[in-house]
């Protein structure tokens, strides 16, 4: 009886998921038309599963484990469990196959269960709570369900008492594990994760290798609408992305704004995109709030405005574009591209920019700098240094590209510094003076993508003109703009992070360094650097080619805390209950450093801002130039960098012994 | 000091007795000597005087070698200037100053310097005398318009008159056009109520002016255009609305300042006039309201301040805007429209008290337009004391209770002296 | 009843001319003309018609249309021409109950005549550097004009009038891109009127002016050394380390006597 009963009600819930699925498709499908590799993508996910996700949830062993063995063993029990029970395969090793993955299951779901006993604030709880119980029970369900199949109990055993207890485990843990998943329960995620996966909007991210893809995306801006307004009017895989978030809540631990007490939280920021996308209010969310402001005030659907209705604007301007979040979700959610998406309506079709932001837009396009300085001052910093301009030489090995920094007194040490390198190492190199922009990178941030392809439109014209083998920048951010978002508009670049080139130059020994006198330093990664781009060694290494051994702080590498400068975050000024750049100035003075070390120009000033008394901020190229051993050659006897280097034994010496310390200070890393 | 002039005959006689023994003590300071190889050194600056009307003047009676030193120089500020006098003015140079707080601004004797020169030369030109007339609207305080060039003066004391009142001060003028051989307006292109005269007059003389003008000679005229980008030279105009430091004050000469009304007001017949524009007088504006752009005295404060009440109340004592550096915003301590600096404010106060702010780079970007800044910090080697006019090494609250205390006594000893005068 | 019916019907034209940037003189909205723009845009009950004469290619009128106007009239006009009479006959064709302008162009003479040759034209007051209108009604306007330093004045105007609006008004809105390009800008037809008097005068860019120097006319030969040799201000200023507050705050008080900013 429990058999012919089971099939129907296996058959139902498979029907129901059915009928959730196509429903949830349809939903997913009033967003954008956006054209995707169905097939191909399909056939990639397993691998973009197994490969790239699984890098991200990896780096919790623990939760790993967990999800490999509760994961895993429901997808397999699921297949068995149609072939076996619904099919009534009469295979005794399928059934014993069978046995073996609601095991496993139940085994991840017991860790699943422990972790929830005392769950991290992360966490959402909610109907979250719940599902350690429902997977247990679908487990044990079918594992004793499946005992008579293969041989261990006979049929029709435990008496109809078992029957029923059987039934109802059946039905809860039917209902959860396949009406729940197409029907919004917490298994969506494995659903919406797994197609997401299949159609994710930026594939690049997932070739081998180094995938990355970082670069925001352009718009075209004769559009009826530019930037999104509803969540209709996101593209349709990125609204497959928001229903795929699984409420872990790794991007709101890695949150700047979040732990700042800004507005902001990156997971209930999506959880509202999903309430948008299903219509409805948040108030069965069950996880942090934004700061200071309560659950259930807020709600919408597919086609009324974002803004005001399912969040608020100072939550969109809350963010520094830092990526922490994009880097630590585990079902490769992009939300940076979603806020920059909503504030492109706000600032093109709104005007409604917070605090500086119009007036740093209105200075851009006056003046070609956030600032509104003169152009013709852009120089001003190098009067004395003879830098050969571009447009005179029309050639070069090296286009220095200086950036806005080049107004701002701070940044303008850092710049001398770096072509005192540059001189010293003997490099080719030119500036393009005042005919540089603003590469665009704040305007973009702040969603006017007008002023953005204009700026870019007219760089890139500009360097069309002119001969060059690379681009080098003391700025991420121009960096990272000059590199990956100006691809998208027509100018393909090999662009280089000054402290990767400055580490070039000192390996290949056109510089001579010796060692760094002064006290034990830390290193900050400047978003735009790292996690945008990646480079994360060669400011490190050309560190420990100065003999310094990096105190690193808890938060580096990959999970370094943005210092709260960048996506016009300090322009759009939302207030907290702390400062960004306190925050990561506290971390930095547990490492107990005396000298941050940095690379951008918007870190020093934003770490430069935390009173005083704390460590010293130094660009790295700063701290090279004090190291620096200077070669003169001997009048009248011209050579080589390299030859003038092995008559003046003493600094090449030091050099040595410095490599040698890098060497081994290199190794055990 | 007396002014009399008290004679001494005696010295006066060992002055002129080169022979007499105390001759030398004397007649300092010491007009020649001998030099180091015998030849007679003379120096030609200590011989002689400057005269009364600024000219030097050598007397070789001795009767004045040396002296005069003590008496007149404490007589020197008040030298008396000759007077200009134009008896029957053939023409005139029309200007009517500002009179911000009922006193010549310097922008109004800037623009009397000018037309005293205009004056001079038309004269010339023309061969008939002509002479400066300046038309003052309402009650004044001014005590120096001889000084400042003003040979003749319409003095319109009537209530109507005062406060803004465009209208009946243009109906004067145009009745003055009828009926006074008015050779050229000129007017302080200013915003305290020249500039919109001026332009007031123009339009209804059908004249095209000279505006933001700077700088006149040989008839042509410089007038910065194209929102101060650019310089347009242009034949001189009879409408003059000159701007700031366009020509030198009158310095050199006293002046009439005979009243014209009597002579003038059979003439002045003034047509009926409908006012369609009503000064409903000043609004109070409280000093935190005003803009921090546009404030004149702003009382910042920095990390350096721990008693915020404290600051608030010193700056309403003081009547100063107030502002903040980026550290007291973040901090939450002020409001961020608060916030001086390059990434604030460009504020262009003439005053700047910057208590407790050692003076980000950034912040003093933000300040370079202010005259003058005073600092109050603890800290003697700061960038702020580097940059400041004045600083006090003291703590903040301590000088900010002192401050306050010192301005109300200062106010209530200023009120005092108002109510009794 | 009867100002309702008047505010209903307020119709408001606002003169809009092309500015530019003051460091790189790149044509932007003016920014008086913008406050004028955002200040009628605020007024309740206004119908707004915002008028160009110039170049009607122009892309910095678009900023204008970015603040929210759904179109911009230009009458056409070549650089050299002068355009009070075309907007005076524009204005009397289409009256309007206020008309805001901007104080001074940003290009060309600057010589903020406009406004007031269009009131002598029309017969109408005309009030500059007003920062706020407060209300609209019973054929007056009450209005606030800016004095220096942030001080305000209270005016009443009898309609209609023209208002020059002030730097001192509320920032513009911010121009939002997409509504620029997505607002009309209407070409009318209008007669040129060249200002042939401005043909034969220079131009050239603005000389930086000398700062007046404190020019001491020395009655003796003692105030003039005293005025050669005196020190140089400006080089490092005054450190007083006071030994009381009191003396610290004496020595402020003095300065900012000095400064007449006590008031």
């Amino acid at each position: 009886m429990i058999t012919s009963l089971l099939s129907v009600l296996i058959f139902i819930a498979l029907a129901l998921a059915v009928i959730g699925a196509v429903r949830r498709a349809r939903l997913w499908r009033q967003g954008q038309a956006n054209p995707v590799d169905i097939i191909g993508g399909l056939l990639k996910m397993p691998r973009r599963y197994l490969v790239d996700l699984h890098h991200v949830v990896a780096r919790d062993k623990a939760m790993s484990n967990t999800h490999v063995a509760t994961a895993g063993g429901f997808v397999a029990s699921a297949v068995l469990i149609v072939l076996v029970h619904l099919f009534e395969l009469d295979s005794r090793i399928l059934a014993w196959a069978l046995l073996l993955t609601t095991a496993t299951m139940f085994t991840g779901a017991i860790f699943v269960y422990r972790r929830r006993i005392d769950p991290p604030s992360r966490l959402s709880k909610g109907p979250w709570m719940r599902l350690p119980k429902s997977l247990l029970v679908f487990a044990a369900s079918f594992f004793v369900l499946t005992l008579p199949a293969a041989g261990i109990l006979p049929e029709g055993a435990g008496g109809w008492l078992l029957a029923v207890v059987l039934t109802a485990g059946i039905v809860w843990g039917m209902g959860e594990m396949f009406f729940g998943m197409t029907w919004g329960g917490p298994m969506k995620h494995a659903f919406a994760g797994a197609l997401h996966l299949a159609f994710h909007r930026r594939a690049e991210r997932f070739e081998d290798g180094v995938g990355r893809s970082t670069g925001l995306k352009a718009i075209d801006l004769t559009a009826a609408k530019l930037g999104v307004e509803k969540p209709a009017d996101f593209k349709w895989n990125q609204l497959l992305g928001f229903d795929a978030c699984v409420q872990c809540g790794r991007c709101e631990a890695a949150c700047p704004a979040f732990a700042a007490g800004q507005p902001l939280n990156p997971k209930k920021l999506i959880q509202d995109m999903v309430v948008g996308l299903a219509g409805g209010t948040d108030v069965n969310y069950a996880g942090s709030p934004y700061p200071g402001k309560p659950i259930g005030e807020h709600g919408g659907n597919a086609h009324s405005p974002i803004v005001k209705g399912l969040v608020d604007a100072e939550t969109l301007w809350s963010c520094t574009t830092c990526r922490a979040c994009v880097e630590e979700c585990p079902m490769m959610i992009e939300h940076v591209d979603a806020i920059v998406d909503m504030r492109r309506f706000l600032t093109l079709e709104k005007g409604a920019t917070p605090n500086k932001g119009p007036e740093v837009l209105e200075n851009l396009i006056a003046t070609d700098n956030p600032g509104g300085f003169e152009p013709g001052s852009r120089m001003h910093w190098a009067a004395d240094l003879s830098i050969p301009v571009l447009a005179d030489v029309k050639q070069t090995e090296v286009l220095f590209w200086v950036g806005d920094g080049g107004f701002d007194m701070r940044n303008q040490r850092t710049l001398r510094s770096f072509v005192k390198l540059l001189k010293a190492a003997k490099v080719q190199f030119a500036v393009l003076a005042h005919e540089e922009r603003d590469s665009g990178d704040v305007a973009r941030r702040l969603g006017d993508e007008a002023t953005f392809q204009q700026l870019a439109k007219r760089n890139i014209k500009t360097l069309s003109q002119y001969g060059f083998k690379r681009i080098v920048t003391c700025d991420p951010h121009s960096f990272h703009v000059l590199k990956n978002e100006y691809g998208e508009l027509g100018g393909h670049y090999e662009v280089l992070h000054h402290t990767t080139y400055l580490n070039e130059l000192v390996q290949s020994g056109a510089l001579q360094v010796s060692k760094h006198q002064g006290g034990s330093v830390t290193y900050h990664d400047p978003c735009y650097l790292g996690r945008y781009n990646g480079e994360y060694e060669a400011p490190r290494e050309l560190l420990r080619s100065l003999g310094i051994e990096v105190k690193e702080m808890e938060r580096s590498g990959f999970r370094s805390r943005c210092c709260g400068g960048g996506g016009g975050a300090p322009i759009t000024d939302i207030p907290g209950k702390q400062r960004i750049p306190d925050m990561r100035m506290d971390d930095a003075r547990a490492t107990g450093a005396e000298i941050v070390a940095v690379g951008c120009p918007q870190c020093t000033a934003m770490l430069e801002g935390v009173v005083e008394p704390r460590p010293e901020i130094k660009d790295i190229a700063e701290l090279l130039v004090a190291a620096l051993v200077e070669v003169d050659e001997p009048a009248g006897q011209k050579s080589t960098g390299q030859k003038a280097a092995v008559q003046t034994a003493e600094p090449v010496k030091m050099a040595a012994a410095s490599k040698a310390a890098a060497a081994k200070t290199g190794e055990p890393a | 000091m007396s002014d009399i002039i008290r004679r001494d005959p005696r010295r006066e006689w060992i002055l002129r007795n080169r022979l007499h023994p105390l001759h030398a003590s004397l007649a300092a300071p010491q007009d020649q000597w001998m030099g180091p190889n015998g030849v007679l050194r003379k120096n030609p600056h200590a011989v002689g005087f400057i005269g009364p009307n600024g000219i030097k003047r050598i007397d070789r009676s001795g009767s004045q070698t040396g002296d005069g030193g003590s008496v007149r120089r404490s007589g020197a500020a008040e030298v008396q200037l000759p007077v200009f006098r134009v008896e029957q003015p053939a023409f005139y140079v029309v200007v009517v100053p500002d009179m911000v707080g009922g006193r010549l601004s310097s922008h109004d004797k800037d623009v009397l310097g000018l037309a005293h020169q205009l004056v001079k030369q038309s004269s010339a030109a023309r061969g008939e005398q002509g002479a400066v007339l300046a038309v003052v609207f309402g009650a004044h305080k001014e005590s120096a318009f001889d000084t400042a060039g003003v040979d003749r003066l319409l003095h319109l004391d009537d209530s109507k008159y005062t406060g803004y009142a465009p209208e009946q001060r243009l109906n004067v003028l145009t009745s003055l056009e009828r009926t006074l051989e008015v050779s050229q307006w000129l007017l302080p292109d200013s915003l305290e109520g020249g500039g919109d005269l001026g332009r007031r007059l123009a339009a209804k003389l059908k004249q095209r002016p000279a505006t933001q003008a700077w700088a006149l000679a040989e008839g042509l005229v410089t007038c910065r255009a194209a929102g101060q980008r650019e310089d347009w030279q242009r034949p001189a105009s009879r409408i003059l609305l000159m701007a700031n430091e366009c020509a030198e004050p009158v310095s050199e000469t006293r002046h009439e300042v005979k009243p014209l009304l009597e002579e003038l007001a059979r003439q002045l017949e003034l047509p009926a006039l409908i006012s369609r524009i009503e000064d409903k007088g000043q609004v109070a504006v409280d000093p935190s309201a005003v803009p921090l752009g546009e404030a004149e005295f702003i009382l910042s404060a920095g990390n350096g301040i721990r008693d915020f009440a404290l600051f608030h109340d010193a700056a309403k004592a003081l009547r100063a805007t107030e502002g903040a550096s980026r550290v007291a915003v973040d901090n939450g301590d002020m409001p961020r429209f608060r916030q001086v600096g390059a990434t604030g404010t460009w504020v262009t106060a003439r005053v700047y008290l910057a208590v407790g702010i050692s003076g980000a780079v950034q912040h003093l970007q933000g300040i370079g337009q202010c005259d003058k800044v005073i600092a109050i910090n603890t800290d003697a080697g700061c960038d702020m004391v580097k940059r400041a006019d004045l600083s006090v090494i003291a703590d903040s609250t301590d000088m900010l209770a002192a401050l306050i205390k010192l301005v109300e006594g200062y106010r209530g000893a200023e009120e005092g002296e108002e109510d009794a005068a | 009843m009867q100002p309702e019916m008047q505010s209903s019907e307020l119709n408001v034209s606002v003169l809009l001319s092309v500015g530019a940037h003051p460091k790189t003189a790149r044509s932007r909205r003016a920014d008086q003309d913008a406050k004028a723009l955002e200040l009628a845009l605020s007024l309740p009950k206004a119908r707004v018609a915002a008028i160009h004469a110039g170049d009607a290619g122009d892309e910095a009128l678009r900023q204008y249309l970015g603040m929210g106007l759904p179109a911009l009239q230009v009458l056409p006009q070549p650089k050299e021409a002068d355009v009070v009479p075309v907007l005076v006959d524009y204005l009397r064709q289409h009256p309007a109950t206020l008309v805001l302008t901007g104080g001074k162009a940003e290009q060309g003479e600057s010589s903020g005549m406009l406004p007031y040759l269009l009131a002598q034209e029309l017969g109408w007051p005309v009030v500059p550097r007003v920062a706020a209108v407060e209300s609209v009604g019973n054929g007056k306007a009450a209005v606030l004009q800016a004095l220096p330093r942030g001080q305000r004045r209270a005016l009443t105007v009898s309609l209609p009038c023209v208002l020059c609006i002030d730097e001192a008004a509320p920032a513009p809105r911010q121009s939002a891109f997409a509504l620029g390009q997505r607002g009309k800008i209407e070409v009318l037809s209008a007669a040129v009127t060249t200002d042939s008097e401005r043909a034969d005068w220079t131009v050239q860019p603005a000389r930086k002016r000398p700062k007046r120097l404190k020019v001491v006319k020395a009655k003796t030969a003692a105030d003039r050394f005293k005025a050669a040799t005196a020190k140089a201000s400006g080089d490092g200023g005054q450190v007083i380390v006071p030994k009381t507050v009191e003396e610290g705050a004496e020595a402020i008080l003095k300065m900012l006597k000095e400064e007449g900013v006590l008031r």
